[in-house]
């Protein structure tokens, strides 16, 4: 298993990431699972500019990484996949990708959200997803940076 | 009002803290204002900045200043670039380069970032 980090934040690659994971961790690749991105150059080239050099990123829609995915997985080249949400990497968890560990880097306010740490806010679709994943077998837990303490998140969503 | 307008943005309270720091050596600063993207999302980050620069910099020279290139404030400075919303954005922001920021005379947009960063670069040192 070369994947070293399966995150979900909205913000993607930014410093928590590229700073605190990657420095700690040293992936080698980044790889960023997102329809939107994935036909959407100029907001892949503002992504890029924030990876530092030695590690390479892709932008794969969903489809590509249901494809590609598990080569990247059984590959000896460490890497981090991230999402902009969990439905995006429960849907991957479901469509067969090998995950043990969600790591919740950033789930921030909106409609229908309600808070349940400084940088994590679940919607009931969020709630709903994290109860399936764990029954599933896969921990869902909040941690925006290595030296934070992890947060379980299954229970923590209803308050 | 017209001149030079800037929003500073940067990660926890960085942004807050150079304002701050500016203040203390040169005074009040009515041209600059601060964001942080503490505990605010993406979309969160660009709407404060713009509710920014619609406040006070509408029909003036607009910049943005950020702590980090490619973290989630360059990343709105730099989608805000694109939209047309401000002439440019300065990454790497430090002390010296806000007291340039406050303190050169008014020039065209590439020659003010030309000597801006410039001096920023060479205020930075180490001894021996």
């Amino acid at each position: 298993m070369s994947v070293l980090l399966f995150r979900v934040d909205e913000r993607l690659i930014h410093g928590q990431v590229v700073v605190g994971w990657a420095r700690r961790l040293r992936p080698r690749r980044i790889i960023v699972v997102s329809d939107e991105l994935a036909d959407d150059p100029l907001e892949q080239s503002i992504y890029r500019t924030g990876i530092p050099e030695g590690i390479r990123a892709d932008f794969w829609s969903e489809r590509e990484a249901r494809a590609e995915l598990p080569a990247a997985i059984d590959s000896d080249e460490p890497a981090f996949v991230l999402t902009a949400d969990l439905g995006t990497m429960s849907r991957l968890a479901q469509d067969g990708v090998r995950i043990e560990e969600i790591n919740v880097g950033g789930i921030h306010r909106g409609a229908g959200r309600r808070r349940v740490l400084p940088y994590v806010s679940l919607d009931a679709d969020d709630e709903r997803l994290i109860e399936e994943l764990e029954r599933g077998g896969v921990r869902v837990v909040a941690r925006d940076v290595p030296t934070a303490a992890a947060v379980r998140l299954a229970g923590r969503a209803r308050g | 009002m017209t001149g030079r307008c800037g929003v500073v943005v940067g990660h926890g309270r960085a942004a807050e803290g150079l304002l701050s720091a500016l203040t203390q050596v040169a005074g009040e600063q009515p041209n600059l204002w601060a964001v942080s993207n503490q505990g605010r999302g993406g979309d969160e980050l660009e709407a404060e900045i713009l509710r920014l620069l619609d406040a006070h910099c509408a029909g003036r020279d607009a910049y943005l200043l950020s702590d980090m290139d490619g973290g989630s404030c360059g990343q709105a400075c730099r989608r805000l670039l694109a939209q047309g919303r401000v002439r440019a954005v300065l990454f790497g922001v430090n002390l010296p380069l806000l007291v340039e920021f406050a303190f050169l005379p008014e020039l065209p947009s590439d020659q003010f970032v030309t000597v801006a960063v410039e001096k920023s670069r060479k205020a930075l040192g180490a001894h021996p």
